[in-house]
């Protein structure tokens, strides 16, 4: 017993010793894994846009860029890719087969939460097919008129407009089948008893395009693709669909000023790398963004241009995701 | 005058040092990136963007259009020297540039393809400086029918394109079509025709990808075939007979260059169209309104200057609407419009009064970009000829190399080089058996283009074809239709219309 006793007394001490030299060669060890091996690109950077060139997504992912090879936030550059092709569909496709890729990031519209549900047969699912890294930016929705528009002469405000509508067959100008803006024609027709044709185009340039040369007759733009002909006079909002005005269009009323407190909605413009990457990878991208979030530059930008800034990153993301989804569901299966 | 003042301003400012001197550098790579396949203006301008920060937006706009010009003439380059099309704006200059040299007269090619595009992009800038704000607007009333009425009538001229084989063409044109509809359907989303569910299909048939099979792979295995490896491609000699020769045959090509300027300005004014249908709606209309057209496609130098003219002052002429109105006539511009917001400009209707310096300085830049790129395209002329010395053998394996990394750079995919490659065996087998395969290269560039203007027109209508021949209401779609129909059965009254002539 004595013997075993000291043999066990021996062993423990050895244990210790020996526990002792695991734990500080493992503390070693981690120490030398976080700090050496901490995860940086190691070739360009591919930013997929879901949608056409000149759109909102488009304008924020190159700003994004330019703002990080200006500042050279990244040690590799970033290249805009734009897939625009089915809804989304099409770029989201490409991340979902890019799963593990360390160098692969994608914009979202919020077709990203509709496309998945809309079009069942190209397999997305939204919750296991991307990684959430950060949400910069929620953009908001105006609906807009032409100012010299041939069937919305004389209109100033969103009652009239509403009174117009329910009357006449008007047409709407839209960025894609399911997009967005027609799902908020879907709820306004819902809210306000007015049904529009809906015409897709490629991507919200080519939307206010279509409207100030007279081939829509309104449409559901981001501030920013109808900023140029809104400073030139062109073109006129009557409501933004917010609680609150926006300094960036201080004469342009909110849905919840007129009565309308339903009528809101919102874009996010939120970045997501595929499936499947390290957690060490998602810590560098999310503190890129939150770099580029955080640049002086992009905050003038962005508040110029009528977008409200919301970062939100992390669990607070995830959450906020599901009920967007959620939220965007619901829509989708009143809609049809 | 005012506007004669401001363009002076703009072309001093291009004459200071910096500004020279990236004009310069951005021709010169705009040259590289333009001759190599696969990579094109978009690729090159992309990736030049994040240099163009540290210096003024002023030399940054002076620096990527520099850059965007000389993709357009370098896209010549492999096109007549390879047969490869260099970019997807270079085409159609393959069509006859490439069997120019093949008959020894490279030089001609060559110089035809720089002088080319030198008068569009001359002829486009001086409309540019003109009339930009009234073409603004016509930019603005062509909307969907208008578009579609457009793509009918560049059809229409491919029926000629195939030579007198019309079924022939025809097939050839369909199965471009049905090339083009594959992938996500541009209205719902929907996919279709994704064969055996190999998602590469979904984002569809990329066309350089189908060009550079059928014109890379498949003239390396048609050259392959007839020469046996051994015999070099041509003999040539670069002395000042033959520069003289060489412009002596730009003297009929006259009718090229006004339709390629013209025609090219018109359609990269468009939203959406850009220099790549400009080119080869230019060609077509070219060959169908020529005296001689059924040499074309056989090497002759308007077979050149048609499609070169035309991306050039394409290229010029999608930069109006990107200035004006702020929305992209090209998947190039469209880069260059990301640039400008990010440079603090913020493009649309009141650019040209807040910020008159870049605008002007960009377009006087762009006068002496022409006339720089078109000194040095002349002067590297002997340098590019040293190709055709190169032994078939050996320069095959280059082809073959070439064809492959520009098949697989624009959409980084796998999958797209395996299409290239039966493509290229295809196309070969159909120029075996005699079949164009020019009007299906044609028509899966334009196919999608003409679905989606028609689809939007038919929408906005009610599924009324009447929409396209309304002259009460959509007077241009209208008139560009009916040019379209008289297009179309032109060839077919050919013969009549020969017979009275000999007979009178």
């Amino acid at each position: 017993m004595l013997n075993i006793k000291s043999l066990g007394g021996n062993n423990m001490t050895i244990i210790k010793k020996l526990a002792l030299v695991v734990v500080s060669l493992s503390l070693v060890a981690v120490s030398s894994v976080s700090s050496a091996k901490p995860f940086s690109p190691k070739k360009p950077i591919e930013l997929i846009i879901p949608a056409g060139q000149g759109g909102g997504a488009d304008e924020i992912a190159r700003l994004v860029q330019g703002v990080i090879e200006k500042n050279d936030y990244a040690s590799k550059p970033v290249i805009p890719i734009n897939k625009k092709g089915g809804s989304g569909g099409e770029a989201m496709t490409y991340v979902k087969k890019k799963a593990g890729d360390e160098h692969t990031l994608i914009i979202t519209l919020n077709n990203v939460l509709t496309t998945p549900v809309n079009q069942p047969e190209l397999g997305i699912d939204f919750f296991n097919d991307f990684t959430p890294l950060a949400r910069l930016i929620t953009d908001t929705f105006l609906v807009w008129i032409a100012t010299e528009g041939k069937n919305t002469a004389g209109i100033n405000t969103f009652d009239e407009f509403i009174d117009l509508a329910r009357g006449n067959g008007l047409v709407m100008g839209g960025t894609g089948s399911m997009s967005e803006d027609e799902l908020l024609l879907g709820m306004m027709r819902g809210q306000f008893g007015f049904d529009a044709k809906y015409v897709p185009y490629d991507g919200g340039g080519a939307v206010a395009k279509g409207l100030v040369g007279g081939e829509s007759d309104f449409t559901l733009n981001n501030p920013s693709e109808q900023m140029g002909f809104y400073q030139s006079g062109d073109s006129k909002a009557l409501v933004m669909m917010t609680p609150e005005r926006n300094p960036a269009f201080p004469e342009v009323p909110s849905s919840y000023e007129l009565g309308y407190p339903d009528l809101e909605y919102y874009m996010m413009r939120a970045f997501m790398a595929p499936a499947g990457v390290d957690a060490e990878v998602v810590s560098y991208y999310t503190g890129l963004l939150h770099t580029v979030y955080w640049d002086d530059e992009f905050q003038t930008f962005n508040i110029d241009d009528g977008k409200l800034m919301s970062w939100l990153e992390g669990y607070g993301l995830k959450d906020f995701l599901a009920i967007e989804y959620a939220k965007h569901g619901e829509i989708i299966k009143n809609f049809n | 005058m005012e506007t004669f003042a401001l363009l002076l301003q703009g072309m001093v400012t291009s004459f200071e040092p910096l500004n020279l001197g990236l004009l310069i550098f951005g021709c010169l790579i705009g040259l590289f990136v333009g001759a190599m396949p696969g990579l094109g203006s978009v690729n090159g301008v992309a990736i030049l963007i994040p240099i163009t920060f540290i210096v003024p937006p002023t030399a940054a706009i002076i620096f990527l259009a520099a850059v965007y010009y000389g993709a357009m003439y370098g896209g010549a380059i492999s096109s007549v020297m390879l047969g490869i099309p260099g970019a997807s704006t270079a085409v159609a200059t393959v069509f006859d540039g490439r069997p120019l040299a093949v008959k020894g007269e490279a030089m001609t090619a060559l110089t035809a393809a720089a002088v080319g595009s030198f008068v569009g992009g001359t002829v486009s800038v001086i409309l540019f400086t003109l009339f930009a704000p009234p073409l603004a607007e016509v930019a603005l009333r062509f909307n969907a029918p208008e578009t579609f009425a457009l793509m009918v009538m560049a059809f229409a001229t491919f029926v000629g394109l195939g030579g007198d084989d019309i079924p022939k063409t025809i097939f050839s044109i369909l199965i471009g079509l049905v090339l083009s509809t594959i992938g996500l359907d541009l209205i719902t989303g929907k996919p279709r025709l994704i064969f055996f569910n190999i998602p590469g299909f979904l984002h569809g048939i990329n066309f350089l990808v189908l060009a550079i099979g059928i014109y890379g792979i498949g003239e390396m295995l048609w050259t392959l075939e007839e020469t046996k490896g051994r015999v070099q491609m041509s003999k040539l000699s670069v002395n000042m007979k033959e520069v003289g020769r060489a412009f002596s045959a730009l003297k009929k090509t006259f009718m090229a260059m006004n339709i390629g300027s013209f025609l090219g300005f018109f359609v990269g004014i468009l939203p959406a169209a850009g220099a790549t249908p400009a080119s080869l709606m230019s060609y077509g209309i070219t060959k169908q309104l020529s005296r001689n057209s059924k040499e074309f496609g056989t090497g002759v130098p308007a077979g050149v200057v048609a499609p070169e003219c035309a991306n050039n002052s394409a290229s010029t002429g999608s930069m109006l609407p990107m200035l004006t109105l702020g929305i992209p006539g090209s998947p190039t511009t469209a880069i260059l419009l990301g640039g400008m917001i990010l440079w603090g400009l913020t493009p649309g209707p009141l650019l040209f009064t807040q910020q008159p310096e870049f605008v002007w300085g960009l377009i006087g830049s762009l006068y002496i970009a022409n006339f720089f790129t078109l000194v040095l395209n002349i002067a590297l002329i002997p340098a590019f000829l040293m190709v055709l010395r190169i032994p078939f053998a050996i320069l095959a394996p280059v082809i073959f190399v070439l064809c492959v990394t520009g098949g697989y750079a624009p959409t980084q995919s796998l999958h797209d080089v395996w299409l290239m490659l039966l493509f290229g065996f295809g196309g070969y087998m159909l120029r075996k058996l005699d079949y164009p395969v020019a009007p299906a290269v044609l028509s899966i560039v334009l196919g999608p283009l003409a679905e989606k203007a028609m689809r939007q027109s038919l929408i906005l209508s009610d599924g009324s074809m009447g929409i396209f021949f309304d002259f009460g209401s959509k007077p241009i779609a209208a008139v560009i239709m009916y040019i379209a129909i008289v297009l179309l059965i032109m060839p077919a009254f050919g013969p009549i219309y020969r017979k009275i002539f000999k007979k009178a």
